[in-house]
């Protein structure tokens, strides 16, 4: 992810690569028009240099015919030489414009050589009237050469001529051209380079005003930044960062909700609790009575009164002894068997209670008096209008990743708006309700306690009775909340 | 405002871009090509055509004629002219010719011992075979190999015969010849007395009249005056006879006398095309310049050996004044 780099490293290799480019190419055309003037150059000097070397070797013959010296002989043969290889150097120069007077320009030089050797011969055999002859050939020719010389350029620059002008046109076009170029390069590196620099502004200017909006508080904006480069990646992780944020505060202010609703409810029942300790009797005093009792029973031999008292001692007991703390399945199951027969006392013939138990399952935690509001709940709709009474069945099994405790009814069943009251806690709390916890509690302690909202359910249909399933996490990760 | 600047950029890009490519199209397509290579590396023939005159009609039809034969042939061939007869430049083109060795040469015939020279022993020393056209020096004092153009003793006789025939049989007649005695008007002069010596009645003077025209209309006006009972003019060359015309104008009416000349130049056609000539011979120089060329191809492929010696003779005709349109 180093794009930001990428994007500045092609912005340089492109302007480098186009001035590189432009840099060759007019290099490249400035040298060909240089090699063209050096040709051109190279054929003037070397069509001169014939003229000044016939003169030389006629210069050289007359210093030789004049005071004959090997000295002298040398030079003229050098300057023979020299012409020979002049003329090979010549013969390049053809084309279809010159060739012919370029043939006559060589063989004018052979001409030349031709004289100067029958001069340097004739004079070899004493015959000085020949060779003075030859020489003022020789010199006649060189004569003609130089003429021809000129001949020669001139017809050079009539033949070249349009080579000529289109020389200096396009180096006129090039100078132009390079200025244009460099104009063009200009414009465009300043078109591109605007156009880079708002690609990585934007982006940032729209994290800015996100982190604004953000400062300010106001976590629902969505951080959109349509680019490809690191700006994109800081604002995805930005984006996410909201998101978290977002979500932290809203679960934040959720738990603290149910703290409160939790904590009114706790003052509720302190309250109500209180109220009892001040306006009833002194718990001690009420179970060493309710002992009293159910031993003074039990040896009249009612015993059912006495396993009654025992149930209702115990229920007390619990209810005030556990309130604040987690307790496991098997302690809530002991305690609802309690109530359950102090209510098949109440209703002897009505009420039917069927238990299937895992017993496996009983070690999962859970806030105390759960079950017992639930169940009471159960008899109170279920039961207690019935004239016929009904069955209560509470069935605990192992669902995989939790455990699931039922709690089934066969009365009239709810309606929706019902069971909605129930969980809202709507009515009135803790009416008919021994405990005076009501359903709704059970439901925000038990959201608490477990962390998660899925825990409980309600399933009625009408005429078939009511399904209260809690599903219980078997690992909890909260300890103890409630 | 910043979308207003980039516009404006955007504009002056495309801009500058069309200039761009213009320039660029300009610079590759600078048709910077130089002269074709040579047709033929080791060169044809090279011929070269001599003269001493440059730009006259006739010598311009010569060196036509030449010149399409020579494409024809396939030999390159350049024609060296020098102005208004200077010999010097003449003689010097000839030795310049002889010293660059070239294949053939085809010359104006000049009747000099310069010349002579030249030809019989430089040119012949260097193995260069010599043709003379239109005018010729004679085989033994040149060693030219041969010439070609028109007869002119021949066309002497056809002008003599044409005067006959106009004036009759007696009368005095005044021939008008160059100052030099060139070959041609040598022969000329000789084509005309030959044809006339058989009448007794026609008298023929001859006068030398140089070759500028104050040198003509002077010798004319001083021949007048001495002779005022002439009948006929005869002009050895076709550049004199507006000279002589315009002499004889300045004193009389033109019409009277008989005039006659050589060479269907301009000039000499415009005056017969009015009346003022009465004849002149018309030479065939094209013929001259293509048969010449011809002549020294075949020779030099040893097709036509040996050429004749006495020349090739191109056609000649008199030209009338009532027939000049043609």
């Amino acid at each position: 992810m180093n794009s930001i780099q990428k994007k500045i490293l092609l912005l340089s290799a492109i302007v480098l690569f186009s001035m590189t480019f432009i840099w060759g190419l007019l290099s490249y055309y400035n040298q060909q028009t240089q090699e063209r003037y050096n040709r051109i150059l190279q054929r003037y000097l070397r069509m001169n240099e014939v003229t000044g070397l016939s003169q030389h070797t006629v210069t050289a013959l007359n210093n030789y015919l004049l005071a004959p010296s090997p000295s002298q002989l040398h030079d003229l043969d050098t300057s023979k030489d020299q012409l020979i290889q002049a003329k090979q150097l010549v013969a390049e120069l053809k084309n279809k414009d010159n060739e012919f007077t370029l043939a006559n320009y060589m063989n004018m030089i052979d001409s030349l050589l031709d004289a100067t050797d029958l001069s340097l011969m004739f004079f070899g055999q004493k015959n000085n009237e020949a060779a003075t002859t030859r020489f003022s050939d020789a010199t006649r020719i060189s004569q003609y050469i130089a003429e021809t010389t000129l001949t020669l350029i001139d017809k050079e620059l009539k033949t070249y001529d349009d080579f000529y002008r289109g020389i200096i046109k396009q180096s006129d076009a090039l100078k132009k051209l390079g200025f244009l170029i460099l104009g063009l390069i200009t414009v465009l590196m300043l078109l591109f380079a605007y156009w880079f620099s708002l690609g990585m502004t934007r982006p940032i200017q729209k994290l800015i005003f996100a982190a604004r909006e953000l400062s300010r508080g106001r976590f629902d904006l969505k951080i959109d930044v349509q680019s490809n480069d690191e700006i994109a990646f800081l604002a995805r992780t930005f984006d996410r960062m909201r998101i978290d944020i977002n979500n932290l505060i809203s679960e934040i202010q959720h738990t603290a909700q149910l703290e409160i609703e939790l904590q009114e409810n706790r003052l509720h029942l302190k309250e109500s609790q209180l109220r009892s300790l001040q306006s009833q009797i002194n718990p001690h005093f009420l179970f060493n009575t309710l002992d009293t009792l159910s031993k003074k029973a039990f040896l009249e031999g009612s015993r059912q009164t006495s396993d009654l008292i025992v149930s209702v001692a115990g229920l007390l007991r619990y209810n005030l002894r556990h309130l604040d703390r987690a307790v496991t399945l098997r302690d809530e199951r002991d305690v609802l068997l309690k109530y359950i027969d102090i209510q098949r006392a109440r209703f002897p013939d009505r009420l039917r209670f069927v238990l299937e138990v895992d017993e496996d399952c009983l070690h999962v935690a859970l806030p105390s008096l759960t079950l017992q509001p639930i169940i009471e709940n159960a008899v109170i709709h279920g039961i207690e209008p019935l004239e016929d009474g009904g069955t209560i069945t509470f069935r605990v099994y192992d669902g995989g990743e939790f455990v699931a405790v039922e709690i089934e009814d066969d009365g009239e069943g709810m309606p929706e708006e019902k069971i909605r009251q129930l969980f809202d806690g709507g009515g009135d709390p803790g009416q008919g309700h021994s405990t005076g916890i009501g359903f709704s509690n059970v439901v925000r302690r038990l959201k608490l306690f477990y962390g998660r909202d899925d825990v409980i359910d309600v399933i009625s249909n009408p005429e078939q009775g009511t399904k209260v399933v809690l599903r219980l996490p078997t690992a909890i990760e909260k300890g103890e909340s409630a | 405002m910043r979308k207003w600047y980039i516009y404006l950029l955007s504009i002056g890009c495309a801009v500058i871009l069309y200039f761009t490519v213009f320039y660029t199209v300009k610079v590759l397509n600078a048709g910077l090509v130089g002269p074709g290579e040579p047709s033929d590396p080791d060169g044809g023939y090279r011929f070269v055509l001599i003269t001493r005159e440059r730009d006259t009609p006739f010598w311009n039809q010569v060196k036509d004629g030449a010149l399409a034969s020579a494409k024809r042939n396939g030999v390159s061939l350049e024609a060296w002219e020098s102005y208004n007869r200077n010999e010097d430049e003449f003689m010097k083109n000839l030795d310049i010719a002889i010293a660059s060795k070239v294949d053939g040469i085809i010359v104006q015939g000049l009747d000099t011992l310069e010349f002579k020279q030249l030809t019989m022993y430089r040119a012949t020393e260097s193995g260069i075979p010599v043709i003379t056209v239109a005018n010729d020096v004679p085989m033994n004092e040149s060693l030219r190999k041969t010439y070609v153009g028109s007869n002119h003793y021949e066309a002497g006789q056809m002008v003599a015969r044409q005067l006959l025939s106009d004036m009759g049989f007696s009368g005095k007649v005044v021939l008008m010849a160059a100052d030099r005695q060139e070959e041609y008007q040598r022969s000329r002069l000789n084509g005309i007395i030959d044809a006339l010596s058989g009448y007794p009645n026609i008298r023929v003077e001859i006068v030398a009249t140089g070759t500028t025209r104050e040198q003509i209309v002077q010798a004319t006006n001083q021949y007048m005056n001495q002779h005022p009972d002439i009948e006929a003019f005869i002009t050895t060359t076709g550049s004199n006879v507006s000279a002589v015309i315009q002499a004889l104008g300045r004193r009389s009416k033109v019409d009277p006398y008989f005039i006659y000349s050589f060479d269907d130049n301009p000039e000499a056609l415009t005056l017969l095309k009015q009346g003022k000539i009465d004849a002149l011979v018309a030479q065939s120089p094209e013929a001259m310049g293509q048969e010449s060329v011809d002549l020294m191809v075949r020779w030099l492929k040893g097709e036509l050996l040996p050429l004749n010696s006495d020349g090739y003779f191109t056609d000649i005709r008199v030209l009338k004044a009532g027939s000049a349109d043609e």
